[in-house]
């Protein structure tokens, strides 16, 4: 396949995750649906069921309403919304893991507003540096394979979740190799980046990993990546920067992201990247290795870190990609991340690297102000280079 | 070489005209924005009140939320751009901005060269700009540019919230409703404003000296306000509405002298 080939295939899956989970289930798999942030997709994966992201989508919350508060994340609403709405229909189970209030909240209202599907909840230990959290953490895994196996998974089997772990951490290298690799070409748009981010949450791992080995030994093969110049688009004026935050897929502000001239070079949004930085470690028992992945992970904001070392991270990667600035995507009414943009700012601003935040959210309707704020951060960028 | 800057804001276009990037030659407004013919009438006044002609122009630069719908521009440039290369223009050393239009405020900080450093936006709400003036206006049955002559002759100030125009509606008729003083309640309005732009502009951080641009800035009761809030004289400028426009034309200039 093509480079372009492939960038069509991800898109088609990024923008149809119904069209997915069809496919999925017309093949005879057995689907269990994963909400942000972080799930124990190889257990899922190993007692054969396809684990898809349920990050919501971008729509005009009605019935979600009558179970939350106005000022909650539009996320978990959307959820909500989609599972009264029958978006997930034929979905085995719902897994919720308890990171923030308002995914505690979710697991709640997901269990009156969609009882037709059932919930599993995954909590997490909040203070991962100790041996009890291992602890808990491990018996929460064990809870959660056995209710796997009581909606129809096979049973556990050690062998069986090594190579998933396998697999997975596989596609972590993968991803991140192709991260690194689409800073170095600014042909691929924003609107493509987030595309096999996204596709990611919903094909099963194992396409995924060979469409995305195959774009990178693609990209890898010519400078251009065989793919057209962007409109207006000298390499030279593209901006390069990162981005940060929860999440960032809205198709319009991609675009806006575009037609204003930046480069994602690299990023650490929850939805993206951050699900791939850490690997499981290889040889041990693996649900031990499991255990220790989630316990390693750092620079997240649903993940209790009192040093605060997402802020120096994000400078230390900035200046590590050349990027001229930092876009800080603020979900609204996120409080974790809302605690971060402190910290981050105030890292960024030390450092003399551009900073943005921009609030988002699943229900934007006005990208008026965002494409301001956009084209006034590029053309604070140009103005230093004068 | 002549430059010309048009500012297509929510309310009103706004245009200036310069001579060699550094003399002002002619400014313009229309009460028409986004969607109307005000910013061909602003131009053709321009062109008017300069006696020239539009081949003798070098080069036109839009900005404000219509800066796309001007097809007639050579470059397109966000307001907050241009109202920071406007204010520089007219205050050398201004390090603070603070812009409320017709329908948002920005505050902007500038280094001592007179760029950009950081800006912060306010959340998409008319509370706290010259929305929520005029809607405070009709209501009292005033014009927004009465506002700042009634809230000279207040003898004490009447607290309105800040939080939200459609509260803040429902507060000004209740107290309409209870006989308070209407020049009071429209000091208090004036209060309104300048608390929630002065939050924003501590959000961004002041540092004088501090200017303010957009329609509000002519509202004498809003920036005395302000400047009583934030702690700091306000610099204004008659022309503090035309710091887009004049923004615009200047930065025509200097980019199309590096581009020629």
């Amino acid at each position: 396949m093509t480079n372009q080939e492939i960038l069509s295939v991800l898109a088609e899956a990024a923008g149809n995750p119904k069209k997915q989970l069809h496919h999925h289930l017309s093949q005879g798999r057995k689907v269990v649906a994963l909400a942000p942030v972080y799930a124990p997709e190889e257990l899922i994966h190993s007692q054969g069921f396809v684990p898809m992201g349920a990050w919501g989508a971008d729509l005009e919350l009605q019935e979600a309403k009558a179970f939350f508060p106005a000022f909650i994340c539009s996320i978990t609403q959307s959820i909500v919304e989609l599972g009264i709405r029958g978006a997930y229909e034929g979905i085995h189970a719902m897994v919720i893991p308890t990171l923030c209030d308002s995914l505690k909240v979710l697991t709640q209202n997901w269990k009156h507003a969609v009882p037709s599907i059932p919930l599993i909840v995954t909590s997490y230990p909040q203070n991962r540096g100790i041996p009890a959290a291992q602890d808990y953490l491990k018996s929460g895994f064990v809870q959660i394979s056995e209710k796997l196996e009581e909606l129809g998974g096979t049973p556990f089997s050690e062998e069986a979740l090594a190579k998933s772990i396998d697999l997975y951490n596989r596609h972590r290298k993968a991803m991140r190799e192709l991260s690194s690799t689409l800073g170095k070409h600014p042909r691929i748009s924003a609107r493509q980046r987030s595309d096999i981010f996204k596709s990611a949450h919903f094909m099963r791992k194992e396409d995924h990993l060979e469409l995305v080995e195959g774009l990178i030994e693609g990209l890898s093969d010519q400078e251009s990546g065989g793919l057209p110049h962007r409109k207006e688009d000298g390499p030279a004026s593209r901006t390069r920067v990162i981005t940060t935050g929860i999440l960032a897929d809205h198709p319009r502000l991609l675009n806006i992201l575009d037609e204003t001239g930046f480069h994602l070079v690299a990023d650490d949004l929850a939805h993206e990247s951050r699900q791939y930085r850490t690997d499981a470690p290889t040889g041990g028992a693996p649900l031990d290795a499991l255990v220790e992945r989630f316990c390693k992970q750092q620079h997240c904001s649903v993940l209790f870190d009192p040093g605060k070392g997402r802020a120096s991270y994000l400078a230390d990667l900035a200046t590590r990609e050349n990027a001229r600035g930092v876009i800080y995507f603020m979900t609204k009414f996120c409080d974790p991340e809302e605690f971060d943009l402190v910290p981050v700012k105030r890292n960024c601003d030390a450092a003399g690297i551009p900073f943005l935040s921009i609030e988002v959210d699943r229900q934007m309707s006005n990208f008026s102000q965002a494409r301001t704020a956009l084209e006034t951060f590029k053309e604070m960028i140009e103005q230093r280079r004068m | 070489m002549y430059s010309l800057g048009i500012d297509i804001g929510s309310t009103t276009s706004k245009g200036a005209l310069l001579a060699d990037g550094n003399r002002i030659v002619a400014t313009a407004l229309r009460n028409a924005g986004i969607g109307t013919d005000g910013p061909e009438e602003v131009v053709k006044e321009l062109l008017r009140a300069s006696d020239l002609d539009e081949g003798q122009i070098g080069v036109t630069v839009s900005t404000g939320y219509g800066r796309t719908l001007y097809p007639e521009a050579h470059y397109r440039v966000s307001e907050l751009t241009c109202h920071a290369l406007g204010a520089h223009f007219i205050f050398p050393g201004i390090r603070t901005l603070i812009d409320i239009g017709g329908q948002d405020a920005k505050v902007i900080s500038l280094d001592g060269a007179g760029r950009m450093s950081n800006f912060q936006m306010n959340d998409k709400c008319a509370a706290g700009t010259g929305r929520f003036l005029d809607v405070m206006a009709g209501i009292l049955q005033l014009r927004a540019g009465d506002l700042a002559g009634e809230a000279a002759l207040a003898e004490s100030i009447c607290p309105i919230s800040s939080t939200c125009t459609v509260f803040a509606e429902s507060e000004v008729i209740s107290h309409l409703a209870q006989g308070v003083n209407r020049k009071d309640l429209v000091a208090g309005i004036c209060e309104s404003v300048a608390t929630r732009t002065g939050s924003l502009a501590k959000r961004v951080g002041v540092t004088p000296p501090l200017a303010m641009s957009g329609g509000v800035a002519l509202n004498e009761g809003v920036r005395g306000a302000l400047s009583r809030y934030l702690g700091v004289e306000i610099l204004f400028s008659p022309l503090a509405q035309f710091f887009g426009g004049l923004g615009a034309a200047l930065y025509g200039y200097q980019t199309y002298n590096k581009e020629n």
